[in-house]
Parts: structure tokens; C-alpha cells; sequence
């Protein structure tokens, strides 16, 4: 039992999937630290670790449906941390967006045709462009201390361990699944008729539901924001002291 | 295609996201920043979710897919409000302004060696001029119709 457990540990320490993901995370950690150096040193430890995990991930069987994965796959994973270590927020949202279309290309991919186009245009057109007003009014010079500091010390490395332990115990509780034939149902010719059936007969309640979770949402933005400005007094005390 | 390794491929992606995305939440200390690095576990969510709705021939993994983009439009509508708020209250989007939150008895955090700004952090992002400049009619900018 013991040595079933060792040769475990062994392979998975072996395997390029766990180095990947340790060299790439020390890497996005680097990217985070004040010297350039490091920085630059960072970007290349990312890269070999994004190489190193694509190694290890099993081949499709087809030529196109691989080169577009690794293409989209790459350009999400790359984007977002771009987005995460980039120290000018604006960046950080645009950097965002462009890995938001990664993954919409990754739905795509998946046959997913509306998820992929709502996904650009809700994600990228309105949430990425909210976030582009609100730090405009809130931070209109832009470049801030605690953006190119953020915890500095300790904070980091110890982030960087936790999160490599999160990725690597969910990629490495990976079962080998059994082959399945190709989805007739998912991609099927009338994909996006079949979304709406399914979306406005069998999850009708839930679209409700959502849709009151929307209206909701959009009064307390509302109600938030009045509740910090306070009212000006009304005019019609002024019309009435001039009576 | 190859369903099993694609779902396998598909589930890395949707976990590196999703580490990323924590990774920043954990680091960053703007309070938009981390905002935006939630979404960006939200997205490694869906990702896994669409591929085992693939991979099961279901549909359930794009309903939860919808369902999870219409709470995150909600919840970002909500969050930047209120972050609104807090910035005209402080008048920063720092998250350590709000450490006299923390417990009774932990030593305050205080920033130490800033490193400074540098110039290629002053640059904005520009957009390419695109597209002709139409030419100018001549004859149409000279001609009065008043006259």
C-alpha cells in the first residue's frame, strides 16, 4: 500500500503536467514581483510552463479542431495572466477582454455557437466596458502605488504555492473518461433552435427567475448609488417661501 | 474527434482559469482588478461546464452557462456600484484603506518600498487611425447654395 502510494507521488511528480503547473505559476508570481528582471524571467517561466502542460494534454485525432485549440487555449490562459500581473488597470481590462475571446473561441470550438457570440457580447461588449466607466470615474490619473505593489512580501509567494495546489489537485483528480461517440443532441444541425426549446420549455422558471435577479440587480444599482449622493432639497419649498 | 480528450483538454483550460483568476484575487489589491479576476473564475467555470455538457450530449452544462453569464451581469451592476460607493467614501480603490476592518489585536499593514513609476507604465493605450480619408470635392466646398 505504501509503495503504491510512493510510485504515485513519483509519477506525479515526474509527469510534465505538475511541473507545468508549478514552473507556470512561479512564473505568474515573478511577473508580479517590483524588479524588471524578475519580471522578464517570469514571462519565460510562464511560457515553459504553458508549454509544458500542452505536452502533457492528449492529442484530439484531428488536425484543425488541435491547431484551433491550441491557438485559443493559449491565447485565454496567456491573456488572463496577462490580466492578473499587468499593473495599470486599464490594461488589466483589456487584457481581460481579449482572453474573453479566447474562451469564446473555445466554445465555438465546442459547437457552443450562441454561448461563444453571447459570451463576446455581454462579457466583452457591456461588463469589460463597465469596468472601463467605473475606473474612469474612479481613478482618472490611472497609475496608482498599490496597483505596482499590491501585498508585496510574503503575500505572493504564499498565494502562488496555494493556487498551485488548487490547479494541480483539480487537473491531477482527472479520471480517464470513457470514449463517447460524437454529441448527435449538442451539435446538432438546428443548435441554436434547440438552446431556445430546451432553454423556454424545460428551464422556463429559471429564465423567470433570472430575469427577476436582472430587474432586482438593476434597482439596487440604482437604489446604491442614490443612497451615497445625497438629495438636493426640492423646489417646491422655494416656490413656497416665495408665496 | 477524440470526445474524452477533449473534455480532459477542455478541463485543464477551465482549472488554469480558474487559478489564475484566484491567484489575482488573492494578490491584487484593486478592488476593480479583483472584481474582474472573480469574473475571470467565473469563466473557467463555464468552460468546464460546456465541455462535460458536450461530452454527455446535454444540454445542462450551456443552460448553466447562460444562467451563469446573466448572475454575472447582475452581480457586476451591483459590484461596481458599490465599489462606486466605497471610492467616495476613501477616495482611493485600495482595499488595505478598509483594514481597520481587521480583528482586534493584528498589527496594521503598511506599504514598504513602493517601487517607482516607470516611464513605459505611463503609456496609454492609443488606437490606430484606420480606414481612408475620403477626398475632398472642390467644387462642392466652393458652391454656395445660399447665393
Amino acid at each position: 500500500m505504501t509503495a503504491l502510494l510512493l510510485a504515485q507521488t513519483v509519477l506525479a511528480i515526474s509527469s510534465p503536467m505538475t511541473w507545468g503547473i508549478g514552473v507556470g505559476t512561479a512564473g505568474l508570481a515573478l511577473r508580479l514581483a517590483p524588479q524588471v528582471a524578475w519580471q522578464k524571467l517570469g514571462l519565460l517561466l510562464a511560457l515553459i510552463g504553458i508549454a509544458l502542460i500542452g505536452v502533457a494534454l492528449p492529442p484530439l485525432g484531428e488536425a484543425l479542431p488541435q491547431v484551433l485549440f491550441w491557438l485559443m487555449a493559449t491565447l485565454a490562459v496567456l491573456a488572463s495572466g496577462a490580466a492578473v500581473t499587468s499593473r495599470s488597470p486599464v490594461y488589466a481590462a483589456i487584457w481581460f477582454a481579449v482572453s474573453l475571446l479566447g474562451t469564446a473561441g473555445l466554445f465555438l470550438l465546442q459547437g457552443a455557437q450562441f454561448l461563444g457570440i453571447a459570451t463576446i457580447v455581454v462579457y466583452a461588449g457591456a461588463i469589460v466596458v463597465t469596468f472601463l466607466f467605473v475606473l474612469m470615474l474612479a481613478q482618472p490619473e490611472g497609475h496608482s502605488p498599490y496597483d505596482r505593489i499590491s501585498w508585496a512580501g510574503f503575500a505572493i509567494p504564499m498565494a502562488a504555492i496555494g493556487v498551485a495546489l488548487v490547479i494541480g489537485m483539480l487537473v491531477g483528480s482527472l479520471p480517464d473518461f470513457a470514449p463517447v461517440g460524437p454529441p448527435s443532441e449538442v451539435l446538432h444541425e438546428e443548435h441554436v433552435a434547440r438552446l431556445g426549446g430546451q432553454l423556454f420549455a424545460r428551464h422556463l422558471v429559471s429564465v423567470e427567475v433570472v430575469g427577476t435577479i436582472l430587474l432586482v440587480a438593476l434597482v439596487g444599482a440604482i437604489a446604491i448609488v442614490i443612497q451615497g449622493n445625497p438629495r438636493r432639497k426640492p423646489l417646491v419649498q422655494e416656490s413656497e417661501a416665495g408665496r | 474527434m477524440n470526445e474524452a480528450a477533449l473534455l480532459q483538454n477542455y478541463l485543464v483550460v477551465g482549472g488554469l482559469l480558474f487559478g489564475i483568476g484566484l491567484l489575482g484575487f488573492m494578490v491584487r489589491r484593486n478592488m476593480i482588478v479583483m472584481f474582474l479576476c472573480a469574473e475571470m473564475m467565473l469563466q473557467g467555470v463555464s468552460v468546464s461546464a460546456i465541455a462535460f455538457g458536450r461530452y454527455h450530449n446535454d444540454w445542462g452544462g450551456q443552460m448553466l452557462v447562460i444562467f451563469i453569464i446573466a448572475v454575472a451581469a447582475a452581480e457586476a451592476g451591483i459590484a461596481l456600484a458599490l465599489i462606486l460607493m466605497l471610492y467616495h467614501k476613501s477616495g482611493t480603490l485600495d482595499m488595505a484603506f478598509w483594514q481597520d476592518m481587521r480583528e482586534e489585536g493584528q498589527p496594521a499593514f503598511v506599504d514598504q518600498g513602493v517601487p517607482e513609476e516607470r516611464a513605459e507604465d505611463r503609456v496609454w493605450p492609443t488606437l490606430t487611425p484606420a480606414g481612408v480619408e475620403p477626398a475632398v470635392d472642390q467644387e462642392e466646398q466652393q458652391h454656395r447654395s445660399n447665393v
